[in-house]
């Protein structure tokens, strides 16, 4: 066992989950903010443009949207690349949006509009009652469900596995197939999950329970 | 506005990459118009559907009680159980499914990859279930499993005459956001070599060279079953006082159910 947690190949696919679910969250958080600010504010034809991105992703399976991916991206069609890492960023980051899309929306649609007339009247430009009044109460309802996304997402990438790229399981599963043979590197790999997704939970219910009081 | 151009732009540009690679080519399409295809998808479908309907029954079966255990306060199995959900719902599915498939001939049984998928989903989707069954119940007050108390009822009767008629309504969104996220995992199996729907997908454009149309119509498939089971959960939870929502963490399904 300790074999296994030293091995360099078995480090490197810790630090590729960790690498990859830390950038498909800051790359969903970006296009969830994005599309939920078009969803509430866009128009009539935004709406249903942007319903159909998040119904469309929630509901198929992700390793469909990430065999899908790699073959968009590989070099006989769009030949951007054909390293399955970034066809799994990418598919990560896209599926997350979808479901940070509807967080950011229930958040911005959870401070009363009224507020922001109260704001206006006040003085305050469009801008500025949309950044001193809606966004901090937006923020203290969307934190423990994008916590939440976050934990799921570390269990999702592993199915990054499914296009060949090298996260966590994948590499145990590699191992595994390896001399000594010896079903270590899947014990290991549990453990490892382990070591990001229970902190994670803990601080997440953590967090729950200190904003729900605060409020 | 400004945002509003940027995404007609984007809308306009993926549909131009999708032209430029012939993603709208009558031949890459024509193979779904013959039945035949529909047939052989179908197949596919029914070992999908056969998948998720097995993990989803065996699931009930043993989540329900698992949920009851934890949830009974003077239970002796209560911190076990916990434990046990708790380790099971911190583990990627997949990795629970690789284990399942190749730690189980490593004891000396032999297991069929089907069987395995159905063990690896019916161990994950009975911990969620579980979890939601102890929400569920948590979230009756107290006050009336003390009154149920003191007007005679024992444990038995309290749980099953007020306690669960309440907590059954608040836990079925929730169990429906499950099933979806059920459904959406079978898929898994294809990477352990099952032949389901995406199985019978690969089959199929191995002999027509249509790979992306092909994912797409799979995942047409999957979004046919699924909507209607999201909209479903989101009408059985709207008008419920957000008090009474339950909805377990770490569930990407479960925490839009709470959103929206």
């Amino acid at each position: 066992m300790t074999g296994i947690l030293g091995n360099p190949l078995f480090i490197e696919g810790y630090l590729t989950t960790l690498a990859l679910t830390a950038g498909a969250m800051l790359a969903s958080l970006f296009i969830g903010t994005m599309v939920a600010s078009l969803r509430v504010w866009g128009g009539p034809i935004m709406r249903s443009l942007t319903g159909a991105y998040v119904e469309f992703f929630r509901n198929t399976p992700l390793l469909v949207q990430l065999l899908f991916i790699v073959v968009l991206l590989a070099p006989s069609n769009l030949g951007v690349t054909r390293d399955p890492l970034v066809a799994a960023l990418f598919g990560l980051s896209v599926y997350t949006g979808a479901y940070v899309t509807e967080v950011v929306r229930s958040g911005i649609l959870a401070v009363d509009p009224r507020q922001i007339e109260a704001a206006r009247t006040l003085g305050l430009s469009q801008a500025q009652a949309l950044r001193h009044v809606v966004l901090p109460q937006a923020i203290r309802t969307v934190i423990p469900p994008l916590g939440n996304l976050s934990i799921a997402l570390v269990k999702n990438s592993a199915i990054a596995g499914g296009i060949a790229a090298t996260d966590l399981l994948q590499v145990a599963r590699i191992l595994e197939a390896r001399p000594p043979f010896t079903f270590d590197p899947f014990i290991a790999a549990l453990f490892a999950y382990w070591t990001i997704t229970i902190p994670l939970a803990w601080a997440v219910s953590r967090l729950e329970r200190r904003l729900a009081f605060a409020r | 506005m400004f945002g509003r151009l940027a995404a007609a732009l984007l809308l306009a540009g993926s549909v131009a990459l999708l032209y430029t690679n012939g993603f709208f080519q009558e031949d890459k399409w024509g193979p779904f118009l013959e039945p035949s295809t529909w047939r052989f998808l179908g197949e596919g479908l029914a070992v999908t559907l056969a998948i998720g309907f097995t993990s989803l029954i065996l699931s009930l079966l043993i989540g329900i009680p698992l949920g009851m255990a934890r949830a009974d306060l003077k239970g002796p199995l209560r911190y076990p159980i916990g434990g046990y959900i708790e380790l099971v719902r911190a583990t990627p599915i997949l990795a629970i499914l690789l284990i399942t498939l190749l730690g189980l001939p490593r004891l000396g049984v032999d297991i069929e990859p089907f069987w395995a998928g159905v063990v690896a989903l019916t161990m994950y989707t009975s911990a969620v279930l579980g979890e939601i069954v102890r929400a569920g119940i948590d979230s009756i007050p107290r006050g009336e499993v003390e009154a149920a108390r003191s007007l005679g009822l024992d444990y038995r009767h309290t749980m099953r005459r007020v306690v669960l008629p309440q907590a059954l309504a608040r836990m079925t969104p929730a169990i429906v956001s499950q099933l979806i996220t059920l459904i959406k995992d079978t898929s898994l199996l294809f990477i352990i070599g099952v032949q389901e729907l995406v199985g019978y997908g690969r089959s199929f454009f191995n002999f027509y060279g249509n790979l992306l149309e092909t994912y797409f119509v799979i995942a047409v498939i999957f979004f046919l079953i699924n909507y209607p089971l999201s909209r479903l959960s989101r009408r059985l939870e709207s008008g419920r006082p957000p008090d009474e929502r339950v909805a377990v963490s770490g569930e990407e399904d479960q925490v839009v159910a709470r959103a929206s």
